[in-house]
Formats: structure tokens, sequence, C-alpha cells
């Protein structure tokens, strides 16, 4: 997983997943966001800068941590 | 024949990066009856190579500052003598109006004390690059709203549309839906990128690329089946990248004079280029750095340590707040800090790109390429080294052309056989018979680009790798995909592995070496001027794919 989403703070606008250019987020029954294709991430931040709560952390994967 | 819903338009514009917005945006200026479709795979707002930001224009003619002649100078020095200078020429020339539209519709470009743009330098030779600031992918998609454009977001194109030797559209498939849709139109622009994911960067990651990983070569595949040459394949780039990160963003250390330095402290571009230093032809500097780590005498980074304060303020508010902001949460958690450490960089994965390379559409100064109605903009056209500007410019060239010809809509275009063929194409996908994961399969090809296609080049290697994925051209027909996602997944993959072995042919092709280390032989190790000054065009003939020179 590339993000941690703060269940707490998140609105459930879903503005993550409309703006996501890698087609990485969806949203669950709740309308939660969710990494469905996490290995096409970029992390290019368009995720965290579309947040208007700011829930979203980036946590780059293992391997370039 | 499978029946899909139609969109019938005067305008088809397929990609919504920079290119693609400001052809919506300037189809609507010209002619406000022009009905235009965008067709984009992510959403307008937050897609293409600049989706999340941009710090600087790289190239704009500034009047008293730099001429067009200058500009091309410096860039048929990075083209190593080949540059063919149609396209750059009105990309020169139009720079600076492209600037003030920008400037006028909100976009930022700080100014100095005494009020004049903040220019440096990044080319070989003159001062082109302008600092700019602010959100500009969401100014360009508010501005396509009010363009009035249709706009088709999650829509991945599969194959160009023709009516005779003319192109009629494109079939498109829609990722939330799972459905195929056609658009008819006289006019068709492709503006969908150069293609990240062909070879592997060091870090494993497939998405870890230095160029947009979204981008592939699609365009390229799709337009070249239907008739359209390309060129520049041979000039296969590789560019420094920040250890253990992904993406672009370095441009800002070579513009505001940071110096690349070895383990050893060293400023090694003294060494091989002692005019140029950090601001030779890329192909060069990637040469040098290549050489430093062969040698033992790595790591090598960009140091900022020598440079004032106000500068490296500069660099680290470009970079953090409009480039690459994620680049700040990495410096932090490295625990880098500019004034004391290098940056440390590493070579990317093999990239093809005509924004910033010389691969791409070959196409007249409109942008219309070798098939008729079909145009090219950004980073699928070559428009050496034209960067955001270029893609900016080309796209509203294209879409002028498009709006003064007016041309008729499409009759009877061959949709109903491009559809079954596609139809089934997608069935043997979701059948997946070959049993091999798109990853897997991906990984495989791209495996072999670093060892077969990534410079330096030989005879040997370069054939081995035509040989080896000739399987691979089969065996990606019944690669599985379980849903809409893999199936984009899927046809992303077709397109790298196509480029790859356009890079293959191309680089065998030209039996000299050029471009400093991308187009290094070791069977052929001198530039061969006589010969070899000028470009290598690719085509599609009756038995596979032809290779010639542009000039003999």
């Amino acid at each position: 997983m590339n993000l941690y989403i703060d269940e707490k703070t998140c609105i459930r606008c879903g503005a993550c997943v409309e703006h996501c250019p890698g087609d990485v987020l969806y949203l669950d029954e709740e309308g939660f966001p969710f990494e469905r294709y996490p290995e096409d991430c970029w992390y290019c931040g368009v995720c965290q800068a579309e947040c208007p709560v700011e829930c979203i952390q980036l946590l780059f994967p293992y391997l370039i941590r | 024949m499978a029946r899909v819903e139609t969109v019938v338009a005067d305008f088809l514009i397929l990609g919504g990066g920079a290119a693609g917005c400001m052809a919506a945006i300037s189809s609507a200026e010209a002619d406000s009856s022009l009905e235009v479709v965008l067709v984009e795979k992510a959403e307008i707002s937050r897609s293409g190579a600049a989706g999340r930001g941009m710090d600087a224009l790289n190239n704009v003619v500034i009047p008293g500052i730099g001429t067009v002649e200058e500009y091309l100078e410096a860039l048929q020095v990075v083209a190593d003598g080949t540059l063919e200078p149609t396209i750059s020429r009105v990309i020169g020339e139009r720079s600076f109006g492209l600037l003030q539209k920008l400037e006028q519709w909100g976009c930022q470009f700080p100014r100095d004390s005494r009020g004049q743009y903040i220019v440096g330098s990044f080319h070989p030779k003159g001062r082109f690059l302008v600092e700019m600031r602010g959100d500009l992918k969401k100014l360009l998609a508010r501005r396509v709203e009010a363009a009035r454009t249709k706009v088709y977001n999650r829509h991945v194109a599969l194959a160009i549309l023709k009516e005779g030797n003319h192109a009629a559209g494109a079939v498109a498939l829609d990722l939330k839906q799972g459905v195929l849709r056609a658009f008819l139109a006289p006019a068709v622009l492709m503006a969908t990128g150069g293609a990240a994911r062909i070879g592997l960067p060091s870090t494993g990651y497939l998405h870890g690329t230095f160029d947009c990983p979204w981008c592939n070569g699609e365009a390229w595949k799709m337009g070249f089946e239907a008739g359209a040459e390309l060129t520049g394949f041979e000039y296969t780039a590789t560019s420094s990248m920040t250890k253990d990160f992904n993406g672009p963003g370095l441009s800002t250390f070579i513009r505001h004079g940071a110096w690349l330095v070895n383990g050893l402290g060293e400023r090694f571009m003294e060494r091989y280029e002692p005019l140029g230093l950090e601001r030779a032809p890329a192909g060069i500097r990637a040469q040098a750095m290549l050489e430093e780590l062969r040698c033992g005498r790595g790591p090598i980074g960009f140091s900022c340590t020598h440079l004032p304060e106000e500068t490296i303020s500069l660099i680290e508010e470009g970079l953090f707040s409009t480039e690459r902001p994620t680049m700040r949460d990495y410096f932090m958690r490295k625990g880098l800090d500019l004034r004391r450490d290098p940056v440390e960089v590493v070579m990317s994965e093999v990239y093809l790109c005509g924004g910033h390379g010389l691969a791409g559409f070959v196409a007249d100064s409109f942008g219309e390429t070798s098939l008729k109605g079909l145009y090219a903009a950004g980073d699928c056209l070559a428009n050496p080294y034209g960067f955001l500007v270029g893609a900016m410019v080309m796209g509203e060239v294209a879409a002028q052309r498009v709006a003064s010809l007016k041309e008729k809509r499409p009759q009877s275009p061959n949709l109903g056989e491009t559809l079954d063929l596609l139809q089934e194409s997608l069935a043997r996908h979701r059948k997946g018979a070959l049993g091999v994961s798109v990853r897997e399969f991906e990984y495989k090809f791209r495996r072999l680009v670093n060892e077969y296609v990534a410079p330096p080049k030989s005879q040997l290697k370069l054939s081995r790798f035509l040989r080896e994925t000739e399987g691979m051209l089969a065996d990606q027909e019944d690669l599985p995909a379980r849903d809409p996602h893999q199936l984009m997944k899927v046809m992303e993959a077709k397109a790298g592995l196509f480029s790859a072995r356009m890079a293959a042919l191309a680089s065998l092709f030209r039996t000299e070496s050029r471009f400093g280390l991308y187009h290094h032989r070791v069977d052929f190790p001198h530039k061969d001027d006589p010969n070899w000054k000028t470009r290598v065009i690719l085509s599609a003939g009756p038995r596979g794919p032809l290779v010639r020179k542009e000039r003999p």
C-alpha cells in the first residue's frame, strides 16, 4: 500500500478517486477510498493534493523507503 | 458486427494532457461552431506528464533575450546535427505568445526585483527557460470546460478509424462501463504521450519510472498501424533520476547552477564537457554519469552546497510546491538538506519521448502525420526537446488548422471491420489462454530491453532482442484481463513492446554512434556525419515495418 487514508477525517467525497491519473483508487461500499491497483501508483501526489480535508499521507513502498 | 454507441464530431482529440487540452481550447477559439470531442484515459484536470505540475517552461524565445535562430542552433546541438527544423521553428516562433496567453489566463511567471521574468539556461546554448508557478493543468481543464468540449474521461483509445487513406475517428474502451465506444470525425489529433515503461527502473517497480508511467506508446502503435510514420526511435533516452524515487524534476538543479559530483566530491563534468558542463546535451551528460559509475567513482549526485541561500530556496520552493510536491516527503524521509547534502541520482530506465527526446511521429508544420487528417502533438510527436511549450503550441497549431479546413464528416469509415477485430481481441483477453499475468509479461520484455536495447548497443544484442520478443508478439494476444483496468494494462504492455521493437529496429539500422550514450554502438563506435546526419524513419510495410533514412 502506498497511502494512509485516515478513516476518521475522510469525508467520503471521492475526489481522490475521481482525479487519480493511474485509475489506482476506487471507493468501497461505504464510499471510503482504497487502492485497488496499488502497483500502478507513481506517488505523484494528486490524491493528496485533491483531498479537501488533507487526510491522505504517502507511505512509499518498502523498496524506495 | 457488434453494435456500439457512436459519437460524431468535427474534431476528435485523443489524450487530454497539456497538448490535447490546448487543442480543445484553441479549436473553440478558432471556430466556436466546431464540435470537439476529447477522449482521455484518466481525468483531464490531473492527467498527462504535467498533471501534478511543472515549475518552468523550458523553451520560450523571449524577444530581447533570445532569437528563434539561436533556439534552433541550440536544438541542433542537442539533436547532434539531425534536427529537421520545421516543427521546432513553429514552436520557437509561437513560444512567447503562448507564455503571454498563459499569463493572461492566470498562470504565474514570477518576476525578479526589476520586474523581469526569471530566465535561466537549460539548453547547451542560449537562455530560454522561464520559471513558472501555479496549477497549470487545472487551469487548462477549466478552459476546456468553458470551451464546451465534450470530454470522455476514463476512456482508453484502442484503434484509429479510416476512410480510404484519411483518418476518420477512433474506437475507445470505456473503463467504467467496460464497453467500446466509437468516435467519428474527419480530423483526429493524437496526444497520448511517449513511452515510459519500456525499460526497467533500478527499484524494480514497473511504474517507478522517470516519465509519466501511464503513457506507453499507445498513439505510436495505433497511428503506425493506420499508416503514420515514426522517427527518432534509436534515441533511447535515460535521465538522471533521484535514487529510490521516480519521476523527473531534476532539471531545476541544472538550470540553477548545481554541480554533478561523484563520490570523491569532484565536479566530474569538467572531465567530459569542460565548456557545457552540466548543460551538455543529455546523451553526453548520461555518458559521463555512466562512466563515473562504471569506474567505481559513485555514488553520483547533484550538489547545491556552493549556491547562495536564495537560489536553494528557489529550487526547493519550485520543486516542493509545483513540480514534485511528494519530493518534500521523500527528502524528509531521507533526512536530505540541499544546504548540506548532495541529492544522489541514478540512471533512469530507457524511455522514448518526442518532447524531451527525438522519438515520435513525423509531421508537417501543422502536426499532420503522413496519414491525412491524423495529427499529433505533445510527447507522441517528434518535436525535439519541445517540452511543455512544444506540446501546447502544437496542440494549438493543429486545432487552428483543423478549424480552417473544416472537412466533411466521414461517410463510410472502416468501423465495422475495426469493431469486429477489437471485439475478437477483447474476447481473447477475457479468456486469457496464455495464463501469464500482464505484469509478468511486461517485466519480461522490459528486462530484455535493459539487457539488449539499452546502450551500449550492438548488432548482436539488438537482433537478439528482436528474435526473443518475436514470440511475445503472438503471446500478447492471449494475455489475460479480467476487468477493464487490466485490459488497459494489456494495451499499454502491447504498445510498450511495439515501441521497444521500433527502438531496436531503428538502432540496428543506424550503423554509427550518435547522441552520446543514447545511441552508442560498440560495433560502430564513431560518428559518421557524411552518411548519418539525418533522421531514421519507420513506416508500415506490407510484410512488417520498413526502415529508411530521411535523406540518402
